[in-house]
């Protein structure tokens, strides 16, 4: 009982009951109003958490360099290693930022995976600077080796000594790169961002997984069926044929015989992160890569800014939307209940006939409505849980 | 008495129909049957003294309690305590068994409590009407007659001293009929209760105490 005289435990076992009995509708009810709450809630925390995230890693990124064409692209590919095709710089490029003194480089080469995560050819520095530190093993000292991410080792159960195998990028294309199996020398500690997700290489490794620099037997040591007769009196160039099998691991016993075709200055990278050690030396750089053709350097931050602008234009118009589907799907449900109430009047007269008093069913039916919102509301509780726990794989999955 | 009613004026609001009693009583423990032509005002009396409506004169007094001076809640309240009500189409919830159709008072009540006792009362009054095997079924589930003996196991299961019954039989084969009135009377018997029925049928007049024609009632404006 209540100070009311009403007989909650009745009213709420009659209200639960008629619930329960008429499950398809309120299940119908429940579903409606918990979208109601959970869309605009769900697409909120999912644009909060993509912001935080991507805002995040570029402001901790002063600058970066890449070949001409769409500075997101170049963005998503050098902090978050997305967009694996976008355009590529000679390192020669890179280098002459160095050169310029005005800020340290670390090049970035994001474009190639194994089992479905990105492999960063990089330089040490790159730990250094996002203070990446590893938990188990060591970091990378040789040709052929690789640290993964905290999530990388965890999804795979990698751990120091294990082997990673590059993912061919040209199945049929027999002429093609063939895949390169990788020792893992260290796992490193979780970072909550891309880096967790990545597979980290020296650039020398990155370059041999894309076929510019390989290894196999020494030439000297092939029988002539191996070699290529030669072209003209006086050739003296060994030439080998397609017999000669490549290396696809580096081991202790064969790195050496791993070597580069042509100048490594022409190699590519993706981008390049560039860290001046202060605003003036900023500028300069900026100002320098403003007039220089056919790269650009971009302030991330500042890309971010203008793509959140954009996803804020866009997410201002969808909840509109969804505010004015709220309302509808609001004033749907409440004439559902005015309806059902009215097919119900003859059960309340009754229940009044009964001794039921007024109190008593106007308890009974808010009872009723209060459970479906209540339920709603949980379930939309759980929902924005689910959504926030599968974030980042909706993030990833977004970002590409 | 069980009920009094004294020099009673109803009118329903925007209709012609008056309903005008001198004196109408039933004795305690005794059992009558109201009968008369369809719009005569057996419905509106028997509402009258449940409380349901409320007179423009004169004084409806059951169990010694002048139920039309009670507030509506108090009226509420007096009726679940002291009527056990059966109406003509049983009026069961169909989302609730039996069973918790049968102990529904308790439910709606702020007074009664669902005991041991009212429960195992619920058993008996179901073993005894027949129904004892379709407690837990819906009312769907059950014959006319089954759901008609389910409703006045609801009227009895409070042990209400005054029962009121508006046409229990009148969607009843003449089996069925026979069962509830005997089911009616024999209960109302063993727990002391009054009854006053409404019927329409004269073969089920014999099993009560008196029979009231309300039109003469009416006409007459005298004690029944």
């Amino acid at each position: 009982m209540n100070g009311l005289g009403v007989n909650t435990r009745g009213v709420l076992f009659l209200g639960l009951r008629y619930l329960q009995r008429n499950r398809a509708k309120t299940l119908l009810l429940v579903a409606a109003f918990t979208l109601v709450w959970l869309l605009p809630a769900g697409i909120g925390l999912i644009v909060a958490k993509v912001e935080s995230q991507l805002r995040a890693r570029a402001e901790g990124t002063p600058l970066l360099l890449g070949q001409a064409g769409s500075p997101l692209e170049l963005v998503f590919n050098g902090i978050y290693f997305t967009k694996p095709q976008v355009a590529t710089l000679p390192l020669r490029d890179v280098d002459a930022v160095a050169e310029t003194g005005l800020a340290d480089v670390i090049p970035i080469y994001a474009r190639y995976s194994a089992g479905g995560h990105r492999i960063v050819g990089t330089t040490l520095d790159y730990f250094d600077f996002r203070q990446l530190e590893v938990a188990a093993g060591r970091n990378l000292l040789r040709l052929g080796e690789c640290v993964v991410g905290a999530s990388v080792a965890e999804k795979n159960g990698l751990k120091a000594g294990d082997a990673v195998i590059s993912t061919p990028e040209t199945l049929f294309d027999l002429a093609g790169v063939y895949p390169l199996k990788m020792t893992v020398v260290g796992v490193l500690a979780p970072s909550g961002s891309p880096d967790d997700e990545a597979i980290f290489v020296d650039l020398k490794t990155a370059w041999i997984i894309e076929g510019l620099g390989h290894g196999h037997d020494e030439a000297e040591d092939l029988g002539e069926d191996e070699k290529i007769a030669p072209t003209a009196p006086g050739d003296t160039a060994v030439r080998l044929n397609a017999s000669v099998l490549e290396y696809n691991e580096i081991t202790p016993d064969n790195a050496e015989r791993f070597h580069f075709h042509g100048d490594v200055s022409d190699y590519p990278v993706t981008a390049a992160i560039i860290l001046p050690p202060d605003a003036r030396n900023q500028a300069l750089i900026k100002g320098r890569y403003t007039k220089a053709g056919g790269l650009q350097i971009i302030t991330p931050a500042a890309e971010m800014d203008e793509l959140f602008a954009t996803v804020f234009s866009v997410q201002r118009f969808v909840l509109a939307l969804l505010l004015a589907i709220g309302i509808a799907t609001i004033a749907i449900g409440a004439l559902v209940f005015l309806l059902s109430y009215r097919l119900r009047e003859d059960e309340f007269r009754h229940l009044r006939h009964l001794g039921a008093d007024l109190a008593t069913l106007r308890a009974l039916v808010a009872f009723e409505a209060g459970f479906v919102i209540l339920a709603s509301l949980i379930a939309s509780g759980v929902g924005l849980a689910l959504i926030h726990t599968i974030a980042p794989v909706i993030i990833r999955e977004m970002m590409g | 008495m069980m009920i009094k009613c004294e020099n009673l004026r109803f009118t329903y609001p925007a209709e012609s129909f008056q309903l005008a009693i001198e004196t109408f009583s039933v004795e305690k423990g005794g059992s009558v049957a109201l009968i008369g032509p369809s719009g005569c005002g057996k419905t509106t009396l028997m509402n009258l003294v449940s409380g349901i409506l409320t007179p423009q004169g004169g004084q409806v007094i059951v169990n010694g309690v002048v139920v039309n001076e009670l507030p509506m809640a108090a009226r509420q309240r007096f009726r679940l305590g002291t009527i056990g009500l059966v109406p003509q189409n049983f009026e069961l919830l169909d989302y609730l068994t039996i069973r918790e159709n049968i102990l529904v008072p308790c439910r709606v009540s702020s007074q009664l409590r669902l005991t041991g006792e009212i429960e195992s009362r619920c058993g008996d009054l179901a073993e005894r009407a027949g129904i004892a095997a379709h407690l837990d079924k819906f009312p769907r589930q059950l014959s006319q007659g089954e759901r008609q003996r389910a409703a006045l196991c609801r009227g009895l299961v409070t042990s209400p001293p005054l029962l009121l019954a508006d046409e229990p039989t009148g969607n009843l084969d003449p089996e069925n009929q026979d069962k509830i009135v005997s089911l009616l009377l024999g209960e109302a018997a063993r727990i002391g209760a009054s009854v006053l029925m409404i019927t329409h049928d004269p073969v089920l007049l014999p099993r009560f105490d008196r029979v009231v024609e309300v039109m003469k009632l009416r006409q007459k404006g005298g004690a029944a």
